[in-house]
């Protein structure tokens, strides 16, 4: 049900006008978080979408953090609330002139906290004939707070160079400074949505239109607390051409499979460490793995079933199907269908041999993983075929369709995927094994049977 | 998503706030989605067991014989699904009863638990006197619970039946359970701890419901230059009878609706479009709503594709629902694809839609409940219209046969097949 299906050329949807997304709440409740996953979300979707951030608007006009005085952002400070007025309304112009120029959905990404804010940018966006949404995030768990802090605003452009516990400090001066001037939400007659702690609860108010739905439906299954996904192909199998044959995997993919979980067992030991050596406290999040239901994946996950993981099959991530060349090697494509060769190098993302798949079959078939994916708050490892790590990796990285087929995502790396605000992070590993002795042993015993 | 969700959607609400609307609708939009689907209703469980012929008092929660019954009721309708469940292998199951207090919620919630079923409680709140009494008329009374009694006694013992309800009621507020509340017919909507894409797919369609009445009117593309040549696919233009059908097209319409206003719908392909020219509405082109792909067999006779493929063609009428033209689309894929334009319809009012026959066949599979055996085969003969108006637990159908001539595309079942009639036969009343 991917709504890829229904992509027009000019990025609009004929059918669901222009629209702005509004977020609303205090500092550190993850608003940007939200405007950024959501406008992914969307572009995968095929329609055209941008955050306008008056946070870097600001930061261009008036410099880093660090270079304003300590009180710039308290309501309370009549001069300075009339600058970053001034900056709110220009981001927001822009915002409008995109909509009317190209875009569909644009996402107006602020603290408006207070009624008379949203009330003038609402009254500005209806007469230029665009919908109005407002996304308010309400979150009153400290903890939540406090590790939205550590991992987004200390690292933004706001704080390079400074001491992250002072970093900290400044910025819950910040917050408290927004606290007593922010009003929730409550005129009735305004379309929005409330997330409370991260999605636990969801408010949803006077929403109509089909767009809007969607964008709840993403909202549902998003959280901002942070993990980490793992990407792995599954180790080498005794047929590599062949998806029919379903084959199991060769010795050197057992090999992988081993290496593969011990890897990434100590790497898991080590980063814990140093998150602790940071100050960050423990965080209970496990690790479970994802296959497919093909055999070698099914099969490089065993280690970590016996080692007493939690490895969940999932039938949609099976590799691209090939129909009817399916087992046959390029050349032997070449020869037997060279229309259809010509035709799949010309559009490799759309094309489909006889009784196969597409990527983008592919891509429509994985939305249901990409949503639970989004839902997940442990750490996911993901084994499965090159295919569909193409595809799962040209969702988080906000990759245009057409690059998909290209996308590498070579065997015998680990690709350490971190989510944060602004967008992934990606380690790519090389899975070595020197460091293993356990692995010695294991290769002896494939040489000797 | 994991091959062993189970999900027991449990209806909560006062009588006559559209829970069995609900739980049915859910039901046939899962089905059309090829997810297995069930609803246990406990009134007619109740029925069952102790009658249709209760008064109120029977409903009064005092009454501690009727508290003792219903909940035997209760107890027979969730072995039945925990058996479903576990026995033919289903995937969501709709609970539909008031279950209106805590201690029932809670039963409900243990009894589930031991079988690693989630639950998700779909909470019904309406303030609207009308909408209730609307409900009551429409729904309510033609019961089996009332079916001799005088509509004026009905209805009052149906209102003493909900005050019943009411003195016990008790509306969800523990916060540590997965719940949608539908405030006033979706107006307002909370939403708690949603877990999992399937459960988020049913509250995302539960947001798209609404009852205003309306109809849906389907046709297919007037008479095509390769119907006549007994092509299929393409983007021929209308032949000269099929230019005359888009040309009576206005007047049916009309004369049917009035003055009310109308939105068409069309494919992006030359057919449909040229049959929609002289509608006075607005349209929009979907891309979605394009014809099936027979890829290569696009262009080509029934008669020409049995002799050039002569095993796929045996293998179509085999799974007619699963067969995938080589390189094109199966009805399956092309289920998939309408999925946001059903979601679209659920939102809209007055709509027409100009389309195609398989594509219009996946559509009204969906309106009129049908199985994936017999969608591939309905019949929706050019140069008529067919309207929908969907009604508490299904739709009434009316055709218009335009009288002006056309060829027929019509390829019947295979005889060793069943068929069978196709509207919703099993309807749950509470």
């Amino acid at each position: 049900m991917a709504a890829q299906l229904y992509k027009t050329e000019s990025g609009h949807l004929f059918h669901a006008g222009r629209i702005a997304v509004i977020t609303v709440g205090l500092p550190a409740r993850g608003k940007t978080h939200v405007a950024y996953s959501l406008c992914r979300y969307l572009r995968w979707l095929g329609v055209s979408t941008k955050v306008f951030s008056v946070g870097n608007y600001r930061r261009v006009l008036m410099g880093a953090a660090a270079s304003l005085p300590p009180d710039f952002f308290s309501p309370g400070n009549q001069e300075s609330a009339e600058l970053r007025h001034n900056i709110a309304v220009g981001c927001l112009n822009d915002l409008i002139k995109w909509l009317s120029e190209e875009g569909q959905i644009g996402i107006f990404d602020a603290s408006n906290t207070t009624e008379e804010r949203r009330k003038e940018a609402h009254d500005t966006l209806v007469s230029h004939g665009i919908q109005p949404v407002f996304i308010e995030s309400i979150c009153d768990k400290k903890e939540i707070i406090e590790s939205n802090i550590r991992s987004v605003k200390i690292t933004s452009p706001d704080y390079i160079g400074w001491d992250p516990e002072e970093a900290v400090k400044d910025y819950w001066t910040r917050i408290n400074n927004h606290t007593g001037f922010y009003q929730p939400i409550t005129d009735m007659s305004l379309s929005f949505v409330k997330m409370i702690n991260v999605g636990d609860r969801i408010i949803v108010n006077n929403v109509k239109g089909y767009l809007q739905s969607r964008i709840i439906f993403y909202l549902m299954n998003l959280h901002i607390s942070s993990r980490i996904i793992y990407f792995a192909r599954s180790g080498e199998s005794y047929n590599e051409i062949s998806r029919k044959a379903d084959a199991a995997l060769s010795p050197s993919g057992k090999q992988y499979a081993y290496r593969l979980k011990n890897f990434i067992l100590s790497l898991r030991e080590k980063e814990k460490k140093e998150r602790r050596e940071q100050g960050w406290g423990d965080d209970e999040r496990t690790l479970t793995i994802w296959t497919s239901t093909r055999q070698h994946a099914v099969q490089t996950g065993k280690p970590f079933e016996e080692e007493g993981y939690v490895v969940q099959q999932r039938a949609s991530m099976g590799e691209l199907n090939l129909g009817f060349v399916d087992g046959l090697t390029v050349e032997e494509i070449k020869k037997k269908f060279p229309e259809e060769y010509e035709k799949q190098q010309e559009d490799r993302y759309h094309h489909r041999y006889p009784m196969a798949e597409s990527y983008l079959d592919l891509a429509v078939r994985l939305e249901a993983t990409i949503l639970e994916l989004e839902h997940e708050k442990n750490d996911v490892l993901i084994i499965a075929h090159e295919t569909v790590l193409k595809c799962l990796y040209a969702y988080l990285f906000d990759r245009p369709e057409d690059e998909i087929p290209g996308i590498v995502i070579p065997r015998n790396y680990l690709i350490e995927i971190i989510p944060s605000a602004y967008g992934c992070r990606e380690t790519r590993m090389e899975i070595v094994d020197d460091s293993f002795p356990v692995l010695s042993k294991l290769k002896n015993l494939a040489h000797t049977s | 998503m994991s091959s062993h969700t189970r999900i027991a959607c449990v209806m909560v609400g006062l009588p006559a706030r559209g829970k069995t609307y609900i739980a049915q609708k859910v039901c046939r939009y899962l089905k059309w989605l090829g997810v297995s689907t069930k609803v246990f209703n406990v009134g007619n469980y109740r029925r069952k067991l102790h009658g249709s012929n209760q008064t109120h008092s029977f409903f009064d929660p005092n009454n501690v014989l009727g508290e003792i019954a219903r909940k035997q009721a209760a107890i027979e309708a969730l072995e039945d699904m925990i058996k479903w469940f576990l026995k033919e292998n289903g995937t969501v199951a709709l609970f539909d009863a008031t279950n209106s207090t805590r201690d029932r919620r809670n039963f409900i919630l243990e009894y589930c638990k031991k079988y690693e079923i989630q639950v998700i409680f779909i909470e019904s709140i309406c303030q609207d006197e009308n909408i209730i009494l609307e409900n009551i008329m429409d729904v309510k009374l033609c019961s089996p619970d009332y079916k001799d009694m005088d509509p004026e006694k009905a209805a009052e013992d149906f209102r003493a039946r909900i005050s019943h309800y009411e003195q016990a009621y008790e509306p969800i507020t523990e916060s540590d359970l997965t719940y949608i509340k539908l405030i006033n017919v979706g107006s307002q909507v909370v939403i708690n701890m949603i877990q999992g894409y399937l459960q988020s797919r049913i509250v995302f369609y539960l947001m798209n419901l609404h009852i205003i009445p309306r109809n849906i009117f389907f046709s297919r593309h007037g008479e095509s230059v390769y119907n006549l040549m007994g092509k299929i696919g393409g983007d021929s233009d209308l032949s000269p009878r099929g230019k005359k059908y888009a040309f009576a097209l206005p007047k049916l319409i009309k004369d049917n609706l009035g003055d009310q206003p109308l939105t068409v719908w069309t494919s992006t392909m030359r057919r449909t479009i040229q049959t929609s020219e002289y509608l006075p509405y607005p349209k929009l082109q979907w891309k979605a709503l394009d014809e099936l792909d027979a890829s290569s067999c696009d262009g080509m006779t029934y008669e020409e594709i049995e002799k050039k493929y002569p095993e796929d063609y045996a293998n179509r009428d085999e799974d007619k629902f699963n067969y995938r033209y080589r390189g094109g689309e199966s009805y399956r894929d092309v289920v998939s694809r309408l999925e946001p334009v059903i979601m679209e319809l659920e939102r809209q009012q007055n709509i027409l839609i100009i389309g195609h026959q398989a594509i219009l066949r996946c559509i009204y599979g969906y309106f009129q409940n049908l199985s994936q055996d017999d969608l591939p085969y309905v019949k929706i003969p050019l140069h008529t219209v067919i309207k929908l108006t969907p009604k508490a637990y299904n739709c009434e159908e009316v055709r218009y046969k335009v009288d002006i001539d056309a060829v027929d595309t019509h390829r019947p079942k295979p005889l060793k097949q069943k068929v069978n009639g196709g509207v919703n036969s099993e309807i749950n009343q509470c």
